[in-house]
């Protein structure tokens, strides 16, 4: 305790005073969003399984071939930053993001990895792998309820499925996320519920509601002492009504207007039509879309597996950042990809398994994050020479998520009080990562 | 005959314990070798006793290390790797507790009778104080004060005050060897004290600066002149950690959760939550961090009072005024060397508001005093120092300094006052300002012994409750909340023209009695004991949703279905209530639910720490958990996410619960109650379930009855339905007793307990507010509006399109409330609220609207189909020969459950009669308005 605390106090004693270099950090932080500067949106790629780390962001070509893979880095645009060979469109354009490589946790299995990065609280109990687990609310619900979206759109969405722990836990049904589920690349794909059903056109509507004009005598109690909930039902059905009404909305969905040329661009499938249905969700003013993503739990056959499946992702994703880009979106859009943990450094295959893989390991993971005022062209942190562990600026879930908070214009410190009346710290360590602010 | 021993620095234990001077002729000859070997050999305590029979050889000893410590300190600092302060460590352990007392005065008494000695022994260690005070003060962190923390540790009240005195008049006769020695560390604190004494004074001599020092030192209290001038409000004197300090925290919420009471601090600073815990929250002030949060020879520069009162940036911002009573009380008691209670000390017995509770007029402000009383009988205003809480902040606010306010809404108020884990709790009306005349109240129909209570409680505010309900109202409310569906379209014309003047209570029975009764009732109790099938396994949640199903099939006695669930044992194949112990495999984890449950007490926060708004401790937790501990475990445990194996849940011999800090196993304890004997060999939780159902309990049947209360009232007598405590009184307490004595009598039979609550007048009033009760939400002097439950919208959507629902891994036919895993994917149910299993605890219903609902009943495909179904209601009345007339009445009576009015009707017709309204578009049309209409779905 003596020698930690001294060690503290020669570190602080040099560098003039730790603490309060990170409040005004933070303070800086939260002033400098008022400032004209719009917080950003987020676009969440959610990789569930737990991507590995040395097949994308992080290889280790000097390592021992059991633990470097089958796979070569490449070289980036970017001097000194090298990815996997099978991502070379985001190689190509490695200046508009940064990789944060130093991100690590304690919780090895899925339920309890997807928890912590999710939400940046570790579970309260032990959590077991197949777990969906809520104990806090997650990135997006916590959006949900600080950045309403316009036109009724509802602010948070989760495609084709709701991520594990991706709820809004004690924040209220309110804030849980809008799934949309179907396959965007279906020729009759149609977000669910946000358009008119089949056979209904505008006019039907209309008659539909001048209908129910008629019908709807319920006497509404408007003194808000009453509090009557019938009120609030209006509310809500107006701001539906809102949405179907509203070009802007509506334009959202309708991925079927995009150029053939940009659909191609971000790969004729239903991972790459999604991250660009999540691009125009985000032009209308979603602040948060998660594009959960799974099957990166590659305990066997990674490489095989991988060879097929990270040349698409690594197009899709690249044509996201480039998209935003180029509409002058990315300042203000985060696009950020990550799973619950890394890997093993170590290749091994599992009994009754031929092909080998890597299994859970949360001492390491990589992070990409683009867009929403992120310098890019940098990588932050690094693991060991074998990709063991996180090394150097060491980072928490916590630290992450602030970030992410943070560039969305809300404050990680925020207290919540939960419906008993407990309060619960948004973060409980409110620190950004500030080579990304 | 004595062993030669072997050479070299080791030294055996036994051979100190018996014979130190032996043994000390070797040590006397190389005492700093001597020094290094013994350190870290021996228990501090013992070493220092010893070291006490000669001190002067002690002090040798002890010399050198300090005289490297300079170079040391620098090194450490320079390179920020301080490896050698062991020595430094090992001397301030002795002048602080580590050390009991009695060895301390002596070792003081010691040092006195060597005065130079000791200062040539301590002076070089204060010497490097200038260099590293300088560092720290040019760096602006006061982080570096370790030093002179022990040196002031000497001069405070470590030190008892007799020796200290004897000190001072020995250094006296030394004065110029004190100064060289003491200067140093001084000159770096109060160099500009001195220094402006010396200018004003004009002569700078030496001499005289050793007096100014000597007179600073000696009058250490001098330096605070100004700051003993307003009194703290301690009668004791000097002020204790205990009775003075930690309620200052409390009260300033320095030690509340979202602050420095959180698990991990705030900051590096981190305290008990509520103070809960006096040993750490004192270790973290006086000894942490190096001491530096409390200077005690200046009591003004500690970091604590520092950043208390925002003078040095602190994320809290300010809390403590410089010019307060409770300043000056943490100054003092910093001076005088941070004193704690002793078992001489009283001890707080009660606190206590006055004056006593009274009715208080909208608006109306009042002060609240808090007073503590001491067990030696002595009493003291702890206004300022209490924290207050208002559990309807509407009705009656409340601020930090005990002032209350009424606020311009009629109701009920309590108002906690906590004062280091003590509570206190005062409760008020607010009546309306205009009276009501008596007989208003009166000539009120009167059913049974719930309206008379109502009516009491409704008089006493000044409030007339709603006029009755209509019968169609009646009859959508009684099916929606007996068994969780709609009237049907014949069901509804043939009450609403029975001419029985008895028909609502026939209903009742009749609806009692209808088979849905058991799915409805199951659904809602389901959601409260329904695991994560993720966890336990999908056969398991299957086996339990079939017992509770049974359960309300039978109508089985409440105190008997109970005891099914915590006495279970068995097969999870079989029986489906130990599925519970298959969830919950600790003690400490089935005892929050149970206690939440079916006790309505929160337990969970007294598992860690003492519940903020309770009088349960985790000792009580514990003890009660301990009736859980000897279940057992035979066959596949948990293996998410399929866990599909058998396992049994069987009662072991024997099994004991340890408390989590003192690790002594615990006797099971009933909560207020008394310690239970288990006999080897029984099953300790028949014990719990005899003490939960016997009338020794009282919560027991109030939490059963008003969590019914609240499934048809909206809202419970006590709400949170759960959490029955002083803090969260019920509205009307004596309805809440009342039901809880009739649920006995009539032997926890729930079907009896809803006839009666349903009989009652007070059920079937109008939810329409008149002037007076237009603000009321817990008096029940109106129905409160609810929403439909997500499974009942389900069905009931269903029922009125004439259409079924599929439900994968479910039978054709199965009803969403039949559905025995929320696992079934369900767009409809997701939206409208259905709990979240994810969740923790998953029992949690939405009741809230959303937009997402809007947005589904507007659009959803699946309801689209229904409305417009080839062999849907619309269709159906499209096709038929009826007259416009008869279709509107007939979606009138199977949506809403009532008939259309004339103006309705008339309005409807008319679209029929339109000319390029298609007939079967128009009735789709007309359905999707009705289903889109909060008369549909909210129960009103």
């Amino acid at each position: 305790m003596l020698r930690r605390n001294w060690l503290q106090l020669g570190v602080a004693g040099l560098a003039g005073g730790s603490f309060s270099n990170l409040l005004q950090l933070r303070e800086a932080c939260a002033a400098s969003m008022p400032a004209g500067k719009k917080p950003a949106s987020c676009i969440l790629i959610w990789m569930d399984g737990g991507p590995t780390h040395f097949e994308t962001f992080d290889p280790k070509p000097e390592a021992p071939v059991e633990i470097r893979g089958e796979f070569q880095p490449m070289n980036t645009n970017v001097p000194g930053i090298q990815i996997c060979e099978h991502l070379p469109k985001l190689a190509s354009i490695a200046d508009k993001y940064a990789i944060v490589r130093s991100v690590c946790h304690n919780q090895g299995n899925h339920g309890a990895g997807n928890h912590y990065m999710m939400t940046g609280a570790p579970p309260r109990i032990p959590v077991g792998c197949g777990a969906f687990v809520s104990f806090h609310p997650s990135l997006g619900s916590v959006a949900a309820k600080e950045r309403p979206a316009p036109h009724g759109l509802p602010p948070y969405f989760s495609m084709p499925s709701m991520s594990r722990s991706g709820g809004p836990n004690f924040l209220g049904a309110k804030y849980a996320p809008f799934v949309v589920g179907g396959d965007p690349n279906n020729k009759h794909f149609r977000v669910r519920d946000v358009e008119l059903p089949n056979g209904i056109n505008d006019d039907r509507f209309q008659s539909r509601r001048d209908l129910r004009h008629l019908v709807d005598r319920l006497p509404r109690f408007s003194d808000p002492a009453t509090a009557d909930p019938v009120v609030a039902v209006d509310e809500f059905f107006q701001q539906g009504v809102e949405l179907i009404t509203t070009p802007e909305a509506q334009k959202a969905f309708d991925i079927h207007s995009e150029s053939d040329a940009t659909r191609d661009a971000y790969g004729r499938n239903s991972f790459g039509q999604r991250a660009l249905l999540a691009r125009r969700l985000v032009q209308a003013g979603v602040p948060f879309v998660t594009l959960y993503d799974g099957g990166w739990d590659h305990h066997s056959d990674l490489f095989g597996a991988l060879k097929t499946r990270l040349p698409s992702w690594d197009q899709t994703v690249a044509a996201l950042i480039n998209d935003l880009d180029q509409l002058g979106l990315l300042e203000t859009t985060m696009v950020i990809a990550l799973g619950e943990f890394g890997r093993t450094p170590k290749i091994s295959t599992l009994p009754g398994q031929s092909k080998a893989g890597r299994d859970h390991w949360a001492n390491a993971m990589s992070i990409l994050f683009a867009g929403g005022g992120t310098p890019g062209g940098q990588v932050v942190g690094a693991t060991d020479r074998q990709g063991h562990s996180a090394c150097e600026r060491i980072l928490s879930p916590e630290n992450f998520v602030s970030t992410v908070y943070l560039k969305m214009g809300i404050d990680p410190d925020k207290v919540y009080y939960t419906p008993s009346g407990r309060p619960a710290h948004l973060v409980s360590d409110p620190t950004p990562i500030k080579e990304l602010m | 005959m004595e062993r030669v021993k072997r050479p070299g620095p080791y030294v055996p234990k036994s051979t100190l314990k018996g014979g130190f001077p032996r043994v000390s002729s070797k040590i006397l000859a190389f005492p700093v070798l001597a020094f290094r070997c013994l350190a870290p050999r021996f228990p501090l305590k013992r070493f220092c006793s010893k070291m006490l029979a000669f001190p002067v050889l002690a002090f040798r000893c002890l010399a050198p290390s300090f005289r490297s410590r300079p170079v040391v300190g620098m090194l450490a600092l320079a390179s920020s790797s301080h490896r050698c302060l062991a020595p430094q460590a090992i001397f301030s352990g002795i002048f602080s507790g580590t050390v009991p007392e009695h060895s301390l005065k002596r070792f003081y008494s010691r040092m006195l009778a060597f005065p130079s000695l000791a200062f040539r022994c301590l002076a070089p260690s204060f010497r490097s104080r200038p260099a590293t005070g300088t560092l720290a003060l040019a760096s602006s962190s006061h982080r570096c004060l370790a030093p002179q923390a022990i040196f002031s540790g000497i001069f405070s009240g470590t030190v008892p005050e007799h020796s200290l005195k004897r000190f001072y008049s020995r250094m006296l006769a030394f004065p110029v060897l004190a100064f060289r020695c003491l200067a140093p560390s001084f000159r770096g604190r109060y160099a500009s004290t001195l220094g402006r004494m010396a200018q004003r004074s004009a002569i700078v001599s030496r001499f005289l600066w050793l007096l100014l020092a000597m007179s600073l030192l000696l009058c250490p209290s001098a330096l605070n002149a100004q700051d003993t001038l307003i009194k703290s409000n301690s009668p004791y004197s000097p002020a204790k950690f205990e009775l003075d300090i930690q309620p200052i925290l409390t009260a300033r919420g320095c030690n509340s959760g979202p602050c420095h009471g959180k698990s991990r601090g705030q900051n590096g600073f981190a305290l008990s939550l509520l103070g809960f815990d006096s040993d750490m929250d004192f270790r973290s002030i006086v000894t942490d961090a190096r001491g530096r949060r409390v200077q005690p020879a200046s009591p003004a520069d500690s970091l604590l009072l520092q950043k208390a009162t925002s003078q040095l940036p602190h994320g809290g911002g300010k809390k403590l005024e410089p010019d307060s009573a409770d300043y000056q009380t943490l100054v003092q008691w910093i001076q005088a060397g941070f004193p704690r209670i002793n078992e001489t000390d009283p001890v707080l017995t009660q606190v206590a508001i006055s004056p006593d509770p009274k009715p208080l007029a909208p608006g109306e402000e009042l002060h609240l005093k808090v007073t503590a009383t001491y067990s030696d009988g002595s009493s003291r205003d702890v206004t300022s120092t209490s924290a207050y809480q208002s559990n309807e902040p509407a009705v009656l606010a409340v601020k930090p300094n005990g002032k209350i306010q009424a606020g311009s809404l009629p109701g009920e108020a309590t108002i906690m006052a906590r004062y280091m884990g003590n509570i206190a709790t005062w409760s008020s009306a607010i009546p309306r300002p205009d009276p009501v005349d008596p007989k208003v109240y009166a000539e009120l129909p009167r059913n049974n012994f719930i309206d008379d209570l109502v009516y009491q409680r409704l008089a006493h505010l000044n409030i007339v409750p709603s006029r009755p309900a209509s019968d169609s109202q009646f009859l959508r409310r009684a099916f929606i909340d007996v068994i969780g569906r709609q009237p049907t379209s014949d069901e509804t014309r043939e009450f609403l023209h029975d001419p029985n003047p008895n028909k609502r209570f026939a209903l009742i029975d009749a609806l009692l009695e209808r088979p849905e009764y058991a799915d409805n009732w199951a659904n809602k109790w389901a959601d409260l004991l329904r695991p994560n099938p993720y966890r336990v396994g999908i056969k398991a949640v299957l086996s339990l949703d079939t017992w509770i199903r049974d359960a309300f099939r039978q109508n089985l006695p409440y105190d008997q279905f109970v005891r099914g669930i915590l006495t279970a044992r068995g097969s999870n194949w079989k029986n489906g209530a130990v599925t519970i112990f298959r969830d919950r495999r600790e003690p400490d984890e089935i005892v929050t639910m149970v206690s939440q449950l079916f006790l309505g007490i929160r337990l969970d926060c007294a598992k860690c720490h003492q519940h903020p708004f309770e009088v349960y401790g985790q000792h009580d937790f514990y003890s009660l958990a301990a009736f859980f501990s000897r279940v057992g475990y035979k066959g596949t445990g948990l293996s998410p996410p399929i866990s599909g194996g058998e396992e049994t849940v069987l009662v072991k011999s024997s099994g004991q619960v340890n408390h989590p800090l003192t690790g002594k196993p615990l006797t099971p304890k009933t909560l207020r109650g008394s310690e239970v004997q288990i006999a080897q060999g029984d099953d300790p939780r028949e014990k719990l379930v005899d003490w939960m159902v016997s009338d020794s309990n009282p919560t027991f049947a109030q939490v059963a009855v008003n969590r019914i209360w609240a499934e048809l009232f909206g809202v419970g007598i006590v709400d949170p339905v759960d959490d029955l405590r002083a803090t969260n009184p019920p509205s009307n307490p004596k309805l809440l007793d009342q039901l809880a004595t009739h649920f006995r009598t009539i032997g926890f039979n729930q079907k009896e307990l809803l006839r009666t609550i349903l009989q009652s007048h007070v059920y079937s009033l109008s939810s329409e507010p008149n002037q007076t009760n237009r603000g009321d939400h817990r008096n029940f002097s109106r129905h409160y509006r609810q929403r439909l439950r997500a499974e009942v919208l389900a069905d009931a959507i269903c029922d009125i399109t004439q259409t079924t629902q599929s439900y994968a891994g479910s039978p054709a036919g199965t009803r969403a409330m039949q559905l025995w895993t929320v696992r079934t994917e369900s767009e409809l149910l997701d939206a409208f609220g259905r709990p979240d299993p994810n969740q923790d605890p998953p029992c949690e219903r939405i009741p809230e609207s959303t937009v997402v609902q809007a947005l589904h009943l507007m659009n959803a495909p699946a309801i689209a189909a229904k409305i417009t179904d080839e062999n849907g209601r619309a269709k159906r009345l499209a096709d038929s020969q009826w007259t416009p007339n008869q279709i509107v009445e007939d979606l009138y009576l199977a949506t809403f459950s009532r008939f259309p009015d004339p103006t309705e009707l008339s309005d409807l017709v008319s679209e029929f009669g339109k000319p390029n309204n298609d007939r079967r578009k128009l009735v789709e049309d007309i359905l999707w308005s009705m289903l889109n209409s909060p008369e549909f779905t909210h129960k009103d």
